[in-house]
C-alpha cells in the first residue's frame, strides 16, 4: 500500500514532575495537514515523536518539512529524518548529512522505504546526532507482518502467523534521558560540552514518573504516557526502544518477559527454531530494540492490581537525584472484559 | 612458529582539534615510536591436534614495568617458566611476570582456536592500558586460504564465516588529562576517568574515515575506512580496547554476529540448532570484549534509466549540505554516478560510491573534545562492483612470520 506521511521538525518545551521546564526541539504529525496550516505546527514539537506504525511492502513516501524553530528564531538548524534498522537504504533516504543532504528551515525532503522486514525500529534526526537526539527528536517506529490482522487473534503478531509472537495489547517503552543543562544551554543559543553530558531526567515515552502514568491530556509536548494496563491473562507486548545514550535495565517484578526479538530481528535459529527466552530485566543499550510478551497475572482479589514498571539501575528512578520519578511507571491488571480492545499501540 | 617482536615505548598522537596527546604503546619495530594501538598480530592456527605456540618477546623502553596478557589464550609460559601474577612486598603490580625497565622478557603463549582477541598489558594496568598499552590479536584457522570462496573464513571452513573482506576496528577511548599527568609525573584518579575522545583504531573523525597507511598518522597505522562492494560479506573485527561500552550501529544493514570473545557462536551441545549466530543493527562491544560481524549490503538497485529512484529530489543546492564542512556524498542518488555539488562544496567522493555511518549511539562517543563530529563514527563505503581490488582491506594472512 501506498503511504504518505509527513512530520514537522520544530522546536517546543517539556515539563518534569519537580516542576521543570524544558526547551526541546522535536518533530510532530503533519499528515493531512493543509499547506496553508503548517504554520501553526511551529514551536510544537513533541516528546517522544510521534510513533510511525507501517506494514511489509508498504511504499512509505515520508515527507519531513522543516519549521524552524519560534523560540530560538536565530537558529537555522537543519534536520533530517534517519530510519533506523532498515535494510538495504540508500543514502539520500539514510538522513545522514555526511553522506547525502539535510533539510534547511522551510524545505521539504522526501524519504522512501519499502520495509520487507516485521518489527520494532526507531527513527531520528541524524544532523549532530549527540545534541539533536537529546534535544528530542528521537521516536519509535513499527513494521506489522504482512498477514497482520487485528481482528484475527492468530494473526495479531509482532512477526506473523505461527511465529510465537501473538498478543493481545502492545505497548512503547520509549527510553532516554534528559540534561536540563544541556537543554537549558541550547535555550539560550550556547554550545554544550558532550564530555559532561549528565542526565538530570530519565523518561519513558517522554515522560518522568509520575506523568508517565497520568492519563489526564495536560501535556500538549508530551502526548504519550508510559502506563501499561491489560485484562487479566492478556499477553502484552512491550516494545523497548532507547533512544538515550546510556544502558537502561527495565524490570517488572512479578512478571517474566519473554524476549521475542532484539534490534527487529526474532530470535530464531537458522531452521526457524524458537529461541526466544525469558528475562526478569530487559537490559537495552542504546540505539538498540526489544520486543518482550508477558502474560498479565492473576490477582483475584486486587483488580485493578498494580504492579511497578522500574529501571533497575535505581539511581535514574528520581527526579534530578532527589525524589522518586524518572523512569518508573505502572502496569494495571484488571478483571477480565474491563479493558475494550486497543485501538493503537499505548492506547 | 610465529615470534613477534614488541617494544614498549612511548610516543604521541594528534588529535582533530590540534593538540598532541603523549602515550605508551608497542611497536614492532626497534626504534620506532608507541603505536596507537599496538601491532597486529595475526597468525595461523597450526592444523588439528597440533599446538600453536607464538613466541612474543617484549623489551620494555619505559620507565616502569610491563608486561603481556593474552586474554581468551590458553597457557603462556614466561621466560620458560609458567606465568605467575607480581607483586611488590604484598601489593599487586601485574597480573602476569612483567619485563623491568630496559629487560627483555619472552612469553610462549599456546593458543585456543581461530578468532579476533586483544593483547595488552597486565602492569598497573588502569594506567597503562589506557596509555596506549594494548593491540589486537588475528588467530587465522587451519584451513585458512586468503581470496578463497570457501576457505577465507573467520573460524574455519563451513562455519558460515566466509567473507570477502575485512576490517579491524579497535575501540577506545582517550583522557587527555590523564595522559598529561601520566607525562609530567603528577598525581592522577582514574575514579575521575573522563575521556574526551572516543577512537577507532586510535583515531578520531575524520581520522576514521582515512585508510591503511595514512602518512598523516604515522603512529596510527590501521584505518577504519571500510570499503566494500555490493553483496559482499565484509568482516568488521570489533575489540574493545577501552574501559567503556560501545553500542555501535551500522547504517545501511544489520550485520550478523558470529563470534564473540574469539569464539564461534555455536551450539556446544548435540541437539538443536548449530549456528548461534545473530542480527543486530547496534552491536554492544565492552570492555575487553571482541565481536567479529559480517555485514553485508546489497541495495535496491536503482539505476537512472531502468529502475529511477521513486522520488523527486529537490534542487541540491537549496538544501544543507557539508555540515561538518566537507561531504562524502557524491551529489547522486545512484551508485556509481556522481552528480553536480555546488562548486564550494568539498566532496571526498571518488567516483559515486555510497557512504554509510557506522557510528557510536552512546554519546559523547561521537563527540570529540565535547563536540560533534568527532569521536567515533567511521563510514562504510560501497563502490560500484568490480571496482575494488579484490585484496582491497585485507589485512596479512600471517603478520609475524618470517
Amino acid at each position: 500500500m501506498k503511504v504518505k506521511l509527513r512530520l514537522g521538525a520544530t522546536d517546543g518545551w517539556v515539563g518534569t514532575p519537580d516542576g521543570g521546564s524544558h526547551y526541546i526541539w522535536g518533530f510532530v504529525d503533519l499528515t493531512g495537514v493543509p499547506e496553508n496550516k503548517l504554520s501553526g505546527f511551529r514551536g510544537k514539537a513533541q516528546l517522544m515523536a510521534p510513533p510511525i506504525v507501517l506494514k511489509v511492502e508498504d511504499e512509505v513516501y515520508l515527507t519531513l518539512t522543516n519549521l524552524g524553530t519560534p523560540d530560538r528564531k536565530g537558529l537555522k538548524e537543519p534536520h533530517t529524518i534517519h530510519l533506523h534498522g532498515f535494510p538495504n537504504q540508500i543514502p539520500v533516504y539514510d538522513g545522514v548529512p555526511e553522506a547525502s543532504m539535510a533539510v534547511p528551515v522551510t524545505r521539504d525532503l522526501v524519504y522512501y522505504y519499502k520495509p520487507l522486514d516485521p518489527g520494532t525500529y526507531l527513527y531520528h534526526c541524524h544532523h549532530k546526532p549527540a545534541e539533536h537526539i537529546q534535544m528530542g527528536m528521537a521516536g519509535p517506529l513499527i513494521v506489522r507482518p504482512r498477514d497482520f490482522d487485528p481482528t484475527d487473534i492468530e494473526y495479531k503478531t509482532a512477526y506473523g502467523h505461527g511465529t510465537g509472537t501473538e498478543f493481545d495489547r502492545e505497548y512503547f517503552i520509549f527510553l532516554s534521558e534528559l540534561d536540563g543543562t544541556i537543554h537549558n544551554l541550547v535555550a539560550k543559543a550556547q554550545e554544550p560540552d558532550w564530555t559532561n553530558y549528565k542526565p538530570t531526567h530519565w523518561l519513558i515515552n517522554g515522560r518522568s514518573y509520575p506523568d508517565t502514568v497520568n492519563t489526564t491530556d495536560r501535556f500538549p509536548g508530551q502526548p504519550w504516557p508510559a502506563a501499561v494496563g491489560a485484562n487479566v491473562g492478556e499477553r502484552v507486548l512491550l516494545r523497548f526502544v532507547n533512544l538515550g545514550f546510556q544502558q537502561h535495565a527495565i524490570s517488572i517484578p512479578g512478571v517474566d518477559f519473554r524476549v521475542v526479538a532484539v534490534d527487529a530481528v526474532r530470535l530464531q535459529g537458522l531452521n526457524g527454531e524458537d529461541l526466544s527466552y525469558f528475562k526478569n530485566i530487559i537490559y537495552i543499550a542504546p540505539g538498540q530494540s526489544m520486543d518482550a510478551i508477558f502474560t498479565a497475572p492473576e490477582a483475584p482479589d486486587l483488580y485493578p492490581a498494580t504492579l511497578p514498571l522500574f529501571n533497575r539501575n535505581y539511581n535514574k528512578n528520581t527526579l534530578a537525584g532527589g525524589e522518586m520519578g524518572g523512569m518508573i511507571s505502572e502496569v494495571r491488571v484488571y478483571a477480565p472484559g474491563t479493558l475494550p480492545p486497543q485501538a493503537a499501540p499505548s492506547l | 612458529m610465529p615470534t613477534v617482536n614488541l617494544w614498549a615505548t612511548d610516543g604521541y598522537v594528534g588529535t582533530p582539534d590540534g593538540k598532541n596527546v603523549y602515550i605508551w604503546g608497542f611497536t614492532d619495530k626497534e626504534g620506532g615510536a608507541a603505536q596507537l594501538p599496538g601491532p597486529a598480530i595475526i597468525v595461523k592456527q597450526q592444523p588439528y591436534l597440533i599446538p600453536t605456540v607464538v613466541t612474543v618477546n617484549l623489551t620494555n623502553k619505559l620507565a616502569e614495568p610491563v608486561s603481556l596478557v593474552f586474554p581468551g589464550q590458553g597457557e603462556v609460559r614466561v621466560n620458560g617458566q609458567p606465568a605467575q601474577p607480581q607483586y611488590q612486598g604484598d601489593k599487586l603490580v601485574s597480573f602476569i611476570n612483567h619485563a623491568l625497565p630496559g629487560e627483555t622478557i619472552t612469553y610462549q603463549v599456546t593458543l585456543t582456536g581461530p578468532g579476533t582477541f586483544l593483547y595488552e598489558s597486565g602492569t598497573y594496568p588502569h594506567r597503562q592500558v589506557q596509555m596506549g598499552l594494548h593491540g589486537a590479536m588475528i588467530v587465522r584457522p587451519p584451513d585458512y586460504l586468503g581470496l578463497h570462496p570457501e576457505k577465507q573464513t573467520a573460524y574455519g571452513r563451513n562455519t558460515g564465516t566466509e567473507f570477502d573482506r575485512e576490517y579491524l576496528l579497535v575501540l577506545g577511548e582517550i583522557d587527555p588529562g590523564l595522559h598529561q599527568s601520566v607525562e609530567h609525573g603528577l598525581p592522577y584518579d582514574t575514579g575521575e576517568f573522563n575521556p574526551r575522545y572516543r577512537t577507532i583504531n586510535g583515531k578520531c573523525w575524520n581520522g576514521t574515515v582515512s585508510g591503511d597507511g595514512d602518512g598523516h598518522l604515522p603512529a596510527r597505522p590501521y584505518g577504519s575506512m571500510i570499503m566494500m562492494e555490493p553483496g559482499e560479506k565484509v568482516l568488521l573485527r570489533c575489540a574493545g580496547a577501552g574501559f567503556e561500552s560501545h553500542p555501535l550501529h551500522p547504517h545501511g544493514n544489520h550485520a550478523r554476529v558470529v563470534g564473540l570473545d574469539g569464539k564461534l557462536l555455536q551450539n556446544c551441545g548435540i541437539s538443536g540448532t548449530t549456528d548461534l549466530s545473530f542480527k543486530r543493527f547496534t552491536i554492544l562491544t565492552g570492555p575487553g570484549q571482541t565481536c567479529d560481524l559480517i555485514y553485508t549490503w546489497t541495495g535496491p538497485g536503482y539505476e537512472p534509466d531502468t529502475n529511477p529512484i521513486p522520488t523527486r529530489l529537490p534542487q541540491i543546492r537549496k538544501m544543507a549540505l557539508a555540515p561538518t564542512g566537507l561531504t562524502m556524498w557524491s551529489g547522486s542518488p545512484y551508485l556509481g554516478v556522481k552528480g553536480e555539488l555546488p562548486g564550494e562544496i568539498e566532496s571526498c567522493n571518488q567516483i559515486g560510491e555510497y557512504h554509510f555511518m557506522l557510528n557510536s549511539h552512546g554519546v559523547p562517543g561521537i563527540t570529540g573534545q565535547g563536540a560533534f563530529p568527532g569521536g567515533m563514527p567511521a563510514m562504510i563505503a560501497v563502490y560500484p562492483a568490480g571496482t575494488l581490488e579484490p585484496h582491497h582491506g585485507m589485512l596479512p594472512t600471517e603478520s609475524h612470520t618470517p
